[in-house]
């Protein structure tokens, strides 16, 4: 038997054997809080990190660890720790390294509720951002400062849709001796492992194409164990003693698995963002088809740009897959497969005839959300980069008639027949007002 | 804990915990490329139960300095004086692969030392693929690659961790990459120029273990009964479904094997 497997193979069965007791071939929904200790010993054992196991579902549970194991096997890191949404795997990992007076280069170009955790909230723990464009790595080197603890942002931006250049932007954060933190939400392991070219930790919001169906929160982090945290003395919440389990030493004792153990070890312990088992069991579910399911996103995006391109009623359209798109060969390089299926664009007749867009498709879904594995549209300057200034709307790429498209995985033809029925309509709906 | 033994620094684990001076040693010899973690689910499972652990990183592995050693006998050598450093008379010496080995071989050069001996996953010779020992020294990551493909059973192979959300394939890989360049390759070659695992077996006169990977392709279980065989007196524990990453692929299993031979040593 081969014991290397493909992406595929890995989605179906990592992190799970069949236990001897029932067989059950599927994951089994470990709905439980706690879990039976063998003796005293075997108690003092789990909590102090000496043996493998479970001792409280906040910490961890067997059906959330089978998902942990399979995203580390996807994304090919040493460790993953499953959380109850991405804004809570973005902030864990943001607490596991930084303390107050800490500093973090981030993207200008992220998700809004990324960009707000940074700039409103970490910052009142007395942890500061330094945005910069994600494209701009002179510009990422010269804002990294002794107090740097971070280099974060993702691969393709959300919504302005540039693409980071992650092995250029990792070969400056480590000449700092400073680690790349991506959330690869939009992406997923199966369009590029952002491990595999330099990054050092992956951020994922499981909620999106990963979990694929629109019904369970989740998120995760997942350690590449390929940073080394004892070069400088950056980390001490790493390289010195912790301030349980004995003052155990992470880095010495854990090595490459020391990121993800301090996030399981304090994130978890002191904060407890815990995912239900329920929600790890879908979010398995949807991991067994996320190859196919990518594929099929793919295929459908690259015929809705093709669409959207030659439409008449159409102002613009943004895809890092389009020629014209000013990462074009990045994205290309790093992702082969396909630069992921959200597509933006402006309908002739400006933030009016986007508005009425939105409101006549009838088979998309106007929501706040994306990689569903329905067709999803939304007007993102009004509702989810709304609370971010106008400075950042305009770096991260957002203009006022700007429409978010998640590309779904309907039958084409249909998609593409909703959109033109709804482009139409706003259109004679605008030139009917400004006539 | 840090020890400076013939110029470099070398780092032992000791699972945790500040060694207690009276309690009774654990010597744990990691193998081929890797480092001190190869114990990760013995270290600080022992450190926590009355033994002082020391599971150090060889030279030019892990955390310590120095460059390779190029021998099994140096090896032993290396570990007779990294005990003298620490201050002990006797350790129960534990050596996974390669570091089973060294663990014979320091029974027989300096048996004075030796209380008993834990072999896990090793045979009387590790004849290293002349394959594998090329693709080391040209394409290292090809070396980790089929390393770890090659050193893990079922449980490996799957993702399948006994500590929550971690891999066994990945966390190889990691380790064995984060030593020097050429530090894999040195060992496999000190491992295939090894010659005397016949002579150490028969020398060993103290309380002996040897614990077998029922799925090991590495150092296949059938070898490793010849060298249970070969050992006076020695117990032979197999354990079914698991590969040559045995302590970590299994550590409740080669703990509780482990706790037997420590109580016979008195260790
Ligand atoms: C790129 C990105 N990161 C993080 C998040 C947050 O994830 P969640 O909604 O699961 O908290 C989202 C979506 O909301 C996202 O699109």
């Amino acid at each position: 038997m081969s014991k290397s497997f493909g992406f595929n193979t890995l989605g179906l069965h990592a992190g799970y054997t069949p236990d001897d007791r029932h067989g059950s071939r599927a994951v089994p929904i470990h709905q439980t809080t706690s879990y039976m200790f063998n003796d005293t010993e075997h108690a003092a054992a789990l909590y102090n990190l000496e043996v493998g196991g479970h001792l409280y579902t906040r910490i961890s549970n067997p059906t959330i660890g089978v998902l942990e194991n399979r995203m580390a096997a996807l994304e090919e890191g040493v460790a993953a720790v499953a959380v109850a949404t991405g804004m809570s795997a973005v902030f864990l990992s943001i607490l596991a390294l930084t303390s107050q007076g800490d500093h973090i280069v981030a993207s200008s170009q992220m998700y809004g509720g990324n960009i707000n955790l940074l700039e409103h909230t970490m910052s009142r723990f007395g942890v500061t951002t330094s945005f910069v464009d994600p494209t701009d790595h002179d510009a990422i080197a010269a804002a990294i400062k002794p107090n740097t603890k971070m280099v974060f942002g993702e691969v393709i931006g959300n919504p302005g849709l540039d693409v980071m250049d992650v092995a250029a932007v990792a070969k400056v954060a480590h000449a700092a001796g400073v680690p790349v933190v991506i959330d690869a939400t939009l992406n997923t392991p199966y369009l590029m492992k952002p491990l595999k070219h330099g990054a050092n930790i992956v951020i994922h919001s499981l909620t999106k194409w990963i979990g694929g169906h629109g019904i369970a929160m989740g998120g995760v982090i997942v350690d590449g164990g390929n940073f080394d945290w004892g070069q400088n003395d950056r980390f001490p919440t790493l390289t010195q003693p912790h301030f349980a389990f004995q003052g155990v030493n992470l880095w010495e004792e854990f090595g490459p698995a020391a990121f993800a153990m301090r996030v399981r070890s304090e994130g978890m312990y002191n904060i407890g963002p815990t995912l239900s088992p329920t929600n790890a069991f879908h979010i398995l579910q949807g991991i067994e088809t996320l190859g196919m399911r990518m594929d099929r996103h793919m295929a459908n995006t690259a015929e809705l740009v093709a669409f959207l391109k030659d439409h008449d009623g159409v102002a613009w359209v943004n895809h890092p897959s389009l020629p014209d798109h000013s990462c074009h060969d990045v994205a290309m390089r790093q992702m082969p497969k396909g630069a992921g299926s959200i597509v933006t664009m402006g309908i002739k007749g400006g933030r009016m005839a986007s508005q009425a867009f939105i409101e006549s498709v009838e088979l998309a879904s106007h929501l706040a959300n994306v990689g569903d594995a329905r067709t999803l549209v939304i007007h993102p300057g009004s509702t989810t980069h709304s609370h971010i200034s106008a400075d950042a709307m305009k770096a991260a790429g957002l203009t006022d008639d700007l429409i978010r498209i998640s590309v779904g995985l309907e039958d084409i033809n249909d998609i593409k027949a909703d959109f033109n029925r709804a482009i139409k309509i706003a259109q004679k709906k605008t030139s009917a007002k400004g006539s | 804990m840090q020890i400076s033994i013939n110029d470099a620094d070398v780092f032992v684990s000791t699972g945790g915990r500040t060694p207690d001076k009276d309690a009774p040693v654990l010597l744990f010899l990691h193998g081929s490329g890797q480092t001190h973690l190869s114990w990760l689910l013995q270290a600080r499972f022992f450190a926590n139960r009355g033994w002082s652990v020391m599971a150090p990183d060889f030279p030019g592995h892990g955390l310590s300095s120095g460059v390779p050693l190029t021998t099994i006998e140096a090896m032993a050598d290396w570990c007779h004086t990294l005990i003298k450093a620490a201050g002990h008379k006797k350790v129960t010496v534990i050596g996974h692969s390669q570091g089973g080995l060294v663990a014979m071989e320091l029974a027989r050069r300096h048996p004075e030392i030796v209380a008993g001996i834990g072999l896990i996953a090793l045979a009387l010779a590790i004849p290293v693929n002349p394959q594998l020992i090329g693709m080391a020294e040209d394409n290292e990551p090809a070396a980790f690659d089929a390393m770890v493909t090659w050193g893990h059973g079922h449980d490996g192979a799957f993702h399948d961790h006994p500590m929550p959300g971690n891999s066994h394939i990945f966390m190889g890989k990691r380790i064995m990459a984060g030593n020097p360049e050429g530090t894999l390759a040195v060992d496999l070659k000190a491992c295939a120029a090894y010659a005397d695992g016949e002579k150490a077996a028969a020398s060993i006169t103290q309380p002996a273990m040897v614990i077998l990977a029922g799925d090991d392709s590495m150092t296949p279980c059938k070898q490793g009964q010849a060298l249970a065989a070969a050992i006076p007196h020695a117990k032979l524990v197999k354990i079914e479904h698991a590969g040559h990453m045995l302590p970590v692929e299994r550590g409740d299993d080669v703990n509780k094997a482990l706790r037997r031979l420590f109580e016979q040593t008195g260790a």
